[in-house]
């Protein structure tokens, strides 16, 4: 997925080698995604099958040659493409804590309004984080890279905003639902 | 310092009696920047008003740096009030005739200042929350943001030992919004002790410490002050 395109955009800037290359990707977009070595150099790989990057071998003394990558003019192509369409598929829900609604026990509304409490409060905590890292970023001068970062940072925001929200519509409306309708008692 | 000690209000309604807040016992440090947060009719302005001494608890306890803001009368709560506390509302609460500067020295004048002192002072806060070019602009001549920065500077003239704001950027956009907490949070660490009252999630988490209310009563304390937890 875009993995691929997050690596062909930083090579699109310059040719870099892989260590270089993971640096850049955390600098870039690490406060929200992570990878390993592994995952980079096997999109690396792909990425060389299907001709969007190509690399030189730089030899070293003692030391194995390094590979140093860069991107193909097929691979900007490719690159522009992607940047310049929308994303037509909207992410599913599939947060973990949906699932554990599904299974919840129908017999007493007490433990679910109890994880959604817990729930709300480590988002709050999460908005708290990230809105301290927003305003000691927003004390810097700002470069057009900080801008991403707090564009990113809104993101983040707004998502837990959501998920709070709905978190407290579940609340009112578990309650409402045990206050009309209490759980039948097995004889 | 701020410190409630069980208290509560209870109002009357024929023969029920509503509980508008119960038992909130909460210590304020001095240099916190705490969110109170909860849905509407959970308390949140109850508890504003109590702190800022606009109302009395029927119930309970509550000292502001050691002086108590029960069990006296309106006109010393009104002098306690003057003398500790400064107010930021959602509407601003300009008044219209005045110019910026004469807005933001008005609690100083009211205190018997004139206006030959008054006005460096006023200017200075002004040029402080970003607004030098607007001194002598009344406020139909600013926009929403910048009569809320108005509103601060008046709040904090007085070195206040409390700003209280209530849903401080409830009627400006989210980009607004952001300016006015950047600017609550440097006051906040150049030592201003505030008290934020919102529904709003994105806003508490401007706060070192948050704490929620249902049903007239704390339910959650998040101390959190800033970085990893």
């Amino acid at each position: 997925m875009s993995i691929k395109f997050a690596i062909l955009g930083i090579l699109a800037e310059r040719d870099l080698h892989g260590y270089e290359l993971k640096s850049s990707f955390d600098e870039k977009v690490g406060e929200f995604w992570s990878l390993n070595y592994g995952q980079i150099y096997s999109t690396l790989d792909r990425l060389e099958k299907e001709e969007l990057v190509t690399h030189d071998r730089h030899v070293q003394d003692k030391r194995p040659d390094r590979k140093i990558f860069s991107i193909t003019p097929q691979g900007r192509e490719e690159l522009e493409k992607w940047l310049s369409t929308p994303l037509n598929k909207v992410r599913a829900l599939r947060d973990e804590f949906f699932v554990k609604l599904v299974f919840m026990d129908k017999s007493s509304p007490v433990p679910i309004l109890e994880l959604i409490e817990k729930q709300k409060v480590l988002y709050l905590k999460h908005m708290n984080r990230l809105t301290s890292r927003k305003v000691a970023l927003k004390k810097k001068s700002g470069s057009l890279d900080d801008l991403t970062t707090e564009l990113l940072i809104d993101a983040g925001l707004l998502h837990a905003e959501a998920a709070i929200k709905w978190l407290g519509l579940c609340e009112l409306k578990i309650r409402a639902a045990f206050e009309s309708n209490p759980p039948l008692r097995r004889i | 310092m701020i410190e409630l000690r069980n208290a509560g209000k209870m109002y009357r309604q024929g023969a029920r009696e509503i509980y508008a807040l119960r038992d909130v016992s909460l210590v304020i440090k001095k240099g916190e920047f705490l969110s109170i947060m909860g849905p509407s009719g959970s308390g949140k302005s109850t508890l504003l008003n109590l702190i800022g001494g606009l109302d009395q608890p029927t119930s309970g306890e509550i000292f502001i740096d050691s002086t108590p803001l029960h069990g006296i009368s309106d006109n010393e709560l009104t002098l306690i009030r003057r003398r500790n506390v400064g107010f930021v509302f959602q509407f601003f609460n300009l008044l219209p005739l005045l110019t910026a500067a004469e807005n933001v020295g008005l609690p100083l004048l009211l205190d018997g200042e004139s206006f030959s002192l008054v006005k460096p002072k006023a200017e200075s806060i002004l040029r402080k929350v970003g607004l030098g070019e607007r001194i002598d602009h009344r406020p139909e001549q600013l926009s929403g943001g910048e009569m809320q920065r108005v509103a601060i500077a008046r709040a904090i003239i007085g070195n206040p030992a409390v700003l209280l704001a209530d849903e401080p950027t409830g009627n400006l956009d989210s980009h607004t919004s952001e300016e006015i907490f950047l600017l609550l949070k440097s006051l906040n660490e150049q030592g201003q002790t505030i008290v934020m009252v919102t529904h709003d999630p994105k806003a508490a988490a401007y706060g070192t410490r948050i704490v929620t209310l249902k049903d007239g009563t704390t339910s959650q304390d998040i101390s959190i002050g800033g970085e990893e937890s």
